[in-house]
């Protein structure tokens, strides 16, 4: 005969399983006043990219900390940067990924993508087309073969002589156009390099690739290994595409996947299309 | 073999003490000590406060983008029944407790522009369509 202990104890544990069950799978606690922690994964994305995009809006960062706070997240600088690579990968436009690199990096994240798009003092900073800029001396490279660009005769002076023009003047010049081959490797690319006005590579620029029935972008420097100011796309065999520089350039068009020569294999090649900014930046650190 | 009606009922006994004892206990890890990890949640299940900051965020996102179907997406995920009220009640007491203007001129431009209107947003109306306009 089993023993009084025995019998409270079968049941005890027939009791636990049964309670367990019941609070955990039937009737779960519900939150109805939960933080910003307890969001699912999808919605702290959103949670942080408002947080981003409204400190880019109020450039209120006390608020912006504190809303991360809420967060609950010990490694929030780490979230926030790998949320900025995910949305790199995902073709999200630069505004986005800059306003979450611009936090990523207030939060002291040093990534490579948070570096891309939040250059350091050090690096040179690309100007856009402005009244105030001058052209930037032209032999420090042949002349580039591509004709069609606008021609500009500012002089460097303190006065402004460019009259303001609705027309958009490209910022960046083609320099070269190469074909690429590998021996026995496809390499169905459009390589793309960037170098500013004094041929120092340029991370972060945004390149346009449209093709029929379809479009894409890419940035230069995610693939350090390559340079800053690299950057490739790859082609699909039978389409043409046309590829230009988001800040302004002269498009190039007709590029498609062009077989190599027999010698090396005859594999798919591709294109690599070398930029220069022919802008400079007005030297002025003071007012 | 022949059980004692007495011996049973003890048995029963126990087993019930048991039972009870162990339901409670299991109760009070499932719901107290260890209760679900709810971690997979909406910003409707957000405390009101949260919900708040939520739909400030929104509306100064939209106050710089003017991306009305963005920032109704985005609202929805609020569970409102009438999100252009909650918004609307949210600038009121927003004016009414004299916040900045950096946060009512958002929530009242929003809820304008999901069609709820009160005069006490009028002067800030005018405030962002002379802002735009110019």
């Amino acid at each position: 005969m089993l023993g009084a202990a025995s019998l409270v104890l079968f049941g005890l544990i027939v009791g636990l399983v049964v309670g367990l069950y019941y609070a955990w799978l039937v009737e779960p606690v519900s939150y109805v006043a939960a933080g910003p922690s307890r969001l699912s994964d999808e919605y702290k994305e959103e949670y942080i990219l408002l947080i981003s995009q409204s400190y880019a809006a109020d450039g209120d960062w006390e608020k912006a900390r504190r809303r991360l706070e809420n967060l609950d997240d010990p490694n929030v600088a780490n979230t926030v940067a790998l949320q900025l690579e995910r949305n790199l990968r995902n073709g999200e436009p630069a505004q986005i990924l800059n306003k979450l690199a611009i936090v990523a990096e207030k939060l002291g994240s040093r990534s490579s993508a948070v570096a891309l798009f939040v250059p350091s003092r050090g690096e040179p900073v690309l100007t856009r087309p402005s009244q105030e800029r001058v052209s930037a001396t032209t032999t420090l490279l042949p002349t580039p073969t591509n004709t069609s660009r606008a021609t500009r005769s500012a002089a460097p002076s303190s006065t402004p002589t460019e009259k303001p023009s609705s027309t958009p003047v490209p910022v960046f010049r083609l320099l070269k156009q190469e074909r690429i081959c590998r021996r026995n490797t496809p390499i169905p690319l459009i390589e793309v390099v960037v170098y500013d006005a004094f041929l120092e590579p340029i991370p972060g620029i945004e390149i346009l690739v449209s093709w029929e029935g379809g479009s894409d972008h890419f940035f230069t420097g995610y693939h350090p290994e390559n340079g800053k100011g690299y950057g490739d796309f790859t082609m699909e065999p039978e389409l043409f595409y046309r590829v230009e520089l988001a800040d302004g350039s002269t498009p190039v068009d007709g590029l498609q996947i062009e077989n190599c020569g027999a010698e090396i294999g005859g594999f798919a090649g591709g294109r690599r299309l070398t930029y220069q900014n022919t802008d400079v930046q007005q030297g002025s650190s003071g007012p | 073999m022949k059980v004692d009606r007495r011996s049973f009922l003890r048995a029963a006994a126990w087993i019930g003490l048991g039972l009870i004892l162990g339901a409670g206990v299991g109760l009070f890890l499932g719901w107290v000590a260890w209760p679900i990890e709810f971690s997979d949640a909406e910003p409707a299940v957000m405390e009101e406060r949260f919900q708040a900051d939520y739909t400030l965020m929104i509306a100064t996102v939209y106050l710089e983008e003017n991306d009305l179907s963005t920032a109704r997406r985005r609202l929805s995920g609020l569970g409102k029944e009438d999100t252009g009220r909650w918004v609307l009640g949210l600038a009121v007491d927003h004016i009414l407790n004299g916040e900045t203007e950096a946060e009512i001129l958002p929530l009242v431009k929003l809820a304008n522009d999901l069609g709820h209107f009160s005069p006490i947003m009028e002067p800030y109306l005018f405030q962002i369509e002379s802002t735009q306009g110019s």
